[in-house]
């Protein structure tokens, strides 16, 4: 009986993967930051899909595609964690770009179903940066496990969002 | 009710909506926008964090899902308040009411089961088992049959709405999540949200008779004019097609995340929520124009019928 209950519980984890199941919560995170900096020089830097350098949690970036719809990068972290992204929209005269995680072991973050953009307006000589994203949590079912929870995914990426934005606001305005 | 229905004057055109009743999930809320002035009440706290809406056919009564709390929420329309509330599964997403306007279908994303709610008595009356995670929910215009698309399965359930007997399955295409069926019955249309794509189902022919290409994760599907507005939630468009031909007429730019969308019976106008925008966007059926973005809560979903008649 209990060896029963356990490969059901084995069967159960691996199910919902399988069937890339989310639960039905979608969670946002949103940052802004401004920058006395104007709108073109901070779209130099953020608009390049295919440099992530200005993010202190990432080590390195790889792709391919440039700047094109459908282009992919990988961006690895300093623990050798990595994540797959693909870029879904480019408008250079909006300053704005979008672009999803195609594949990230929820180890490494702890969300599904990740799309996010960036965009850049001037404000007079200064610019307003926003990243927006949307995503589910780690775990697909009921009752998650605390570092796979609504509240550990928004913690993440907030994390992730305001540690890139203050470091891109320091490099812009310290340059 | 029926023979409300049946002694009122006949009237040949369809009144324009009155209102829209937007649920705002990470909001927690529900925001009722007057639909003439384009302006949102106060939102009323929901609980729960609610996604899918079913207004009743006689605008006395909204059904709201709450999966977090795992509740069907009865707001009462006229009084602007939570009437009562009950639990119901372990995920309560997608609702639909019967046109008589006695029972909401509730679709249960964990449980694989569409429940049937007697809401007056606030309790579940019956449920039938669908395929995997069933997410929308459509009840045909003469109430005879129900829907849902069961997501994870990648078909739609259908089922008789009088003996409660799965009478048919129907494969399309990857992960439909939003399912809507014609005035007539006579065609169903899922948005697949893995495969880019809408299903156009036959229904009395129980199967899919073709397949529209449309923006990236499309969501719900809404229909007016001979013409299916389909949101594409990562697109940050809409696209409309023509039902006889099945081209695509135009895609539309909105605002960012578009989920629930429905036409005003009328037919001028269909109505969109954004859900990272946080409005609710007018689209002119003529012009296929975005004519007033409307400020709601935060994350309005809106998934399902969520127009309110004229009170």
């Amino acid at each position: 009986m209990v060896r029963l209950f356990a490969s059901f519980l084995a069967l159960a984890c691996l199910m919902p993967l399988a069937a890339s199941a989310h639960g039905p919560t979608r969670q946002k995170v949103v940052e802004t930051v401004e920058i006395n900096a104007p709108a073109d020089k901070v779209w130099e830097v953020v608009g390049n899909f295919q440099d992530m350098s200005w993010h202190p949690a990432f080590v390195k970036t790889e792709g391919t595609g440039g700047n094109d719809v459908g282009a992919t990068r990988t961006l690895t972290l300093e623990n050798g964690g990595q994540i797959f992204e693909k870029l879904t929209k480019y408008n250079a005269e909006g300053k704005m770009l979008a672009y999803e995680i195609t594949e990230v072991d929820v180890k490494v973050v702890p969300v599904t179903n990740y799309s996010a953009s960036i965009t850049v307006t001037p404000e007079g000589d200064k610019s307003k940066v926003e990243w927006k994203s949307a995503f589910y949590r780690g775990y697909v079912n009921n009752d998650p496990p605390p570092e796979l929870s609504d509240e550990a995914a928004v913690n993440a990426i907030t994390g992730v969002f305001q540690s890139g934005l203050a470091a891109l606001k320091k490099k812009l305005e310290g340059g | 009710m029926a023979a409300l229905a049946s002694t009122a004057p006949a009237s040949a055109e369809p009144k324009a909506a009155g209102e829209a009743f937007v649920t705002n999930q990470p909001g927690d809320s529900l925001s009722i926008v007057d639909l003439a002035s384009g302006v949102a009440a106060p939102e009323i706290r929901i609980g729960g964090k609610p996604a899918g809406i079913a207004v009743a056919p006689d605008g006395r009564f909204a059904y709201l899902t709450s999966p977090e709390s795992k509740e069907l929420v009865v707001v009462d329309a006229e009084k602007r308040a939570v009437a009562s509330r009950f639990k119901v599964g372990e995920g309560p997403l997608g609702v639909a009411v019967h046109p008589a306007g006695d029972r909401v279908y509730v679709a249960d994303w964990y449980e694989h089961k569409l429940f049937v709610v007697d809401p007056v008595a606030g309790k579940v009356a019956g449920s039938v088992e669908v395929g995997q995670s069933p997410s929308g929910v459509a009840v045909t215009a003469d109430g005879a049959r129900i829907l849902t698309a069961d997501r994870d399965s990648n078909q739609v359930s259908i089922i008789d709405a009088r003996t409660l007997v799965r009478t048919g399955i129907v494969p399309v295409g990857k992960r439909p999540f939003g399912v809507t069926i014609d005035a007539e019955g006579r065609r169903a249309y899922t948005a697949n949200v893995a495969g880019d794509d809408v299903s156009v189902i036959d229904l009395a022919a129980g199967k899919v008779v073709g397949t529209v290409k449309v923006g990236h994760r499309p969501y719900a599907v809404a229909l007016t004019g001979g013409r299916a507005f389909v949101t594409d939630q990562y697109g940050g468009t809409v696209t409309v097609f023509d039902v006889a031909t099945l081209e695509v007429v135009k895609t539309i730019e909105v605002g960012e995340y578009p989920e629930g969308i429905e036409a005003d019976p009328a037919g001028g106008a269909v109505y969109v929520a954004c859900w990272e925008a946080n409005t609710l966007e007018r689209i002119d059926t003529a012009t296929l124009e975005v004519v007033s973005r409307i400020p709601v809560g935060n994350g309005p979903r809106a998934f399902g019928r969520f127009l309110r008649p004229h009170g």
